[in-house]
């Protein structure tokens, strides 16, 4: 009894270290959707980019670009958009000092050094974007967030250039990735009210 | 519960961007800070980088890192070798807050490409025009040109040339080559009227198996045999044969004093011995010597350039000089000079260019044992640009100016 105890011991630990992180990914939302004022702040602590060829690309002490965009639908599927903005933001990764370094290529343009992986991707992926006139506090919303790797011929491009503008945005997310390698996210979170937030 | 875990993620989250990170200058690569300590190239022993990039690569070590700078550069090298990628590496140095980048290439399994090595009108002599294809693999490649050229030599010959070489046999010091050539000959009148008719030949092959060994870093060795048939066409078709060995020494140095000054230097001395220990219907032996010196410094190109040969013994037409083409005595046309060309010869030139614009003299004599040389002067200007030149040059003669025009590219 005594070694069939220590056994349904061993089983309940290896369940529960199994489950408490499961079910911990389960309980978090992988977008998080707060009011500030007029507008919302988005954020995606959970969604892990720096990985693959990007990744790679880093430790070779390459910068990567990525460019991502947050759309405020009207319905999940996304065909009634209330609100588009787009960012772009590069990393680096200190060769010497083996840590992360991110810049958001404004308005405004700033930056950030000596980050993990987990704290740079979270810095790059939180975000404030302005709530829509035509959203009434009682109007269900859903907000989407899409994060792809920039083509490396594109990151050389960006360098220098302040910002993005909606029509270059619209034109890279509405087009496939160029080859299978390059990196692409997509993450929805809703319905949501303004009421609830 | 969701909210409380929302608050715990945005709490954390927030700690890790207010917290211990420091807000700096925007920079889009943080290793920008650190100097560039030394740019290696792998493979570099498959393929020949020019000066320009060795040039670029110098003056990118000791600075700062620029990634844009590198972007360029490794397009600028993949252009170059028709590389299908070129990427890079950025490492720690030996030394604190230095970097060190290593570029690697990637060729294409199999390159292609078409050029036109030479091209040009010479207003008394005609047309010339040579098209080749090249093709790769590791380090063997391939050459195929169809040409009809009225330039080099006493004939026009027309025809085709094929030449495989391996650039890296066993070791980056040896190289072998395979040529075959197979042309079509026509005369100019003046050089039908006055040679000798069983000197004149309808068509030739030539087969030739080279072996070039790098002596010490500019001189190489080339050394091989010429297996060179062709048929005469009076007074009856007959084949004869002037199978020589060939050698070739030559020094090749370039000089770069500074970012905007280049100097490169050229000598070579070749021989062709025919002996009829190969079967060789002709005894004869052809030296040849070049040596040209080149300064360039911003805009401004210096060039003076010697060639001299004598050939002892009695050699086909294909092998005498000639002086007055579009790289000799231009101005002059090498038929009035001596339409069966001479077994000596002697020649001098010196150019300057100042960006597009060029101002030459040339100075020069062809010909024969035992006679008297008359050497001949003329001076030109032109245009170029990228390959493409247009001059019309002047033989300076007693009196009379009747100037020449000389039109192409890549002579």
């Amino acid at each position: 009894m005594a070694w069939g105890g220590r056994l349904v011991t061993r089983r309940l630990w290896l369940a529960a270290g199994v489950s408490m992180p499961l079910g911990w990914s389960l309980a978090v939302p992988r977008l998080l959707i707060r009011r500030e004022g007029d507008n919302l702040r988005i954020s995606a602590p959970q969604i892990r980019f720096l990985t693959g060829k990007a990744l790679d690309q880093l430790k070779n002490g390459i910068s990567v670009g990525f460019i991502s965009q947050i759309l405020c639908c009207g319905n999940e599927s996304g065909t009634s958009v209330f609100s588009r903005s787009g960012y772009r933001f590069v990393l680096s990764f200190d060769i010497w000092e083996q840590k992360y370094s991110a810049t958001r290529l404004g308005p405004p343009m700033r930056s950030i050094s000596r980050l993990s992986v987990p704290a740079a991707e979270a810095w790059c992926l939180d975000e404030l974007a302005p709530i829509p006139p035509s959203l009434t506090p009682s109007r269900p919303f859903w907000i989407k967030l899409e994060l792809r790797a920039e083509d490396p011929k594109e990151s050389a491009r960006i360098v220098g250039e302040p910002g993005i503008n909606l029509t270059r945005l619209v034109d890279v997310f509405s087009r496939d990735p160029r080859n299978q390698q390059q990196q692409h996210w997509l993450e929805t979170a809703g319905p949501l009210r303004l009421q609830d937030l | 519960m969701r909210l409380f875990l929302t608050g715990v993620l945005l709490a954390g989250a927030s700690s890790l961007i207010k917290g211990e990170p420091s807000q700096i200058t925007p920079v889009v690569n943080v290793n920008s800070r650190y100097v560039v300590e030394s740019i290696e190239i792998a493979g570099q022993d498959q393929f020949t980088l020019s000066a320009g990039i060795h040039e670029q690569i110098q003056n990118l070590v000791g600075e700062n890192l620029d990634p844009a700078s590198l972007d360029e550069l490794s397009e600028r090298i993949r252009k170059e070798i028709h590389a299908k990628t070129v990427t890079y590496r950025i490492g720690r140095g030996d030394q604190p807050d230095q970097v060190k980048v290593n570029f690697e290439v990637t060729r294409r399994s199999i390159a292609f490409e078409v050029n036109v090595p030479k091209f040009l009108y010479h207003s008394t002599q005609g047309w010339t025009g040579v098209v080749e294809g090249v093709t790769g693999y590791g380090s063997s490649g391939v050459t195929f040109r169809l040409l009809s050229d009225n330039d080099e030599l006493v004939e026009r010959n027309t025809g085709i040339l094929a030449r495989y070489e391996n650039k890296r046999l066993g070791t980056d010091r040896v190289r072998l080559g395979f040529q075959f050539e197979s042309y079509h000959q026509s005369w100019n009148r003046t050089t039908r009227d006055v040679a000798d008719p069983s000197a004149l030949y309808r068509n030739r092959q030539n087969f030739e198996p080279t072996l070039t060994i790098q002596l010490a870093k500019p001189l190489t060795l080339t050394a091989g045999v010429s297996f060179e048939r062709f048929q005469t066409q009076f007074p009856a078709a007959r084949i004869e044969s002037a199978n020589a060995v060939v050698n070739t020494l030559r020094y090749h140095r370039l000089l770069e004093d500074s970012d905007a000054q280049k100097q490169v230097l050229d000598a070579g001395y070749s021989l062709r011995a025919a002996t009829t220990l190969l079967s060789s219907d002709f005894g004869y032996a052809r030296h040849h010597w070049n040596f040209s010196y080149t300064f360039s410094r911003d805009k401004q190109t210096l060039l003076v350039s010697f060639i001299g040969g004598v050939i002892a013994g009695r050699a086909p037409l294909y092998e005498r000089y000639v002086l007055g083409n579009s790289s000799t005595l231009r101005g002059w046309n090498r038929f009035d000079i001596d339409p069966l060309g001479g077994n000596r010869m002697a020649h001098g030139s010196v150019e300057y260019r100042y960006h597009y614009f060029q101002v030459f003299y040339d100075a020069g004599a062809v010909w024969d044992h035992g006679k008297d040389a008359t050497p001949r002067n003329s001076v030109g200007v032109g245009l170029r640009k990228d390959g493409f030149s247009l001059a019309v040059a002047f033989p300076l003669k007693d009196g009379r100016v009747d100037p020449v025009f000389i039109a192409g590219m890549n002579f």
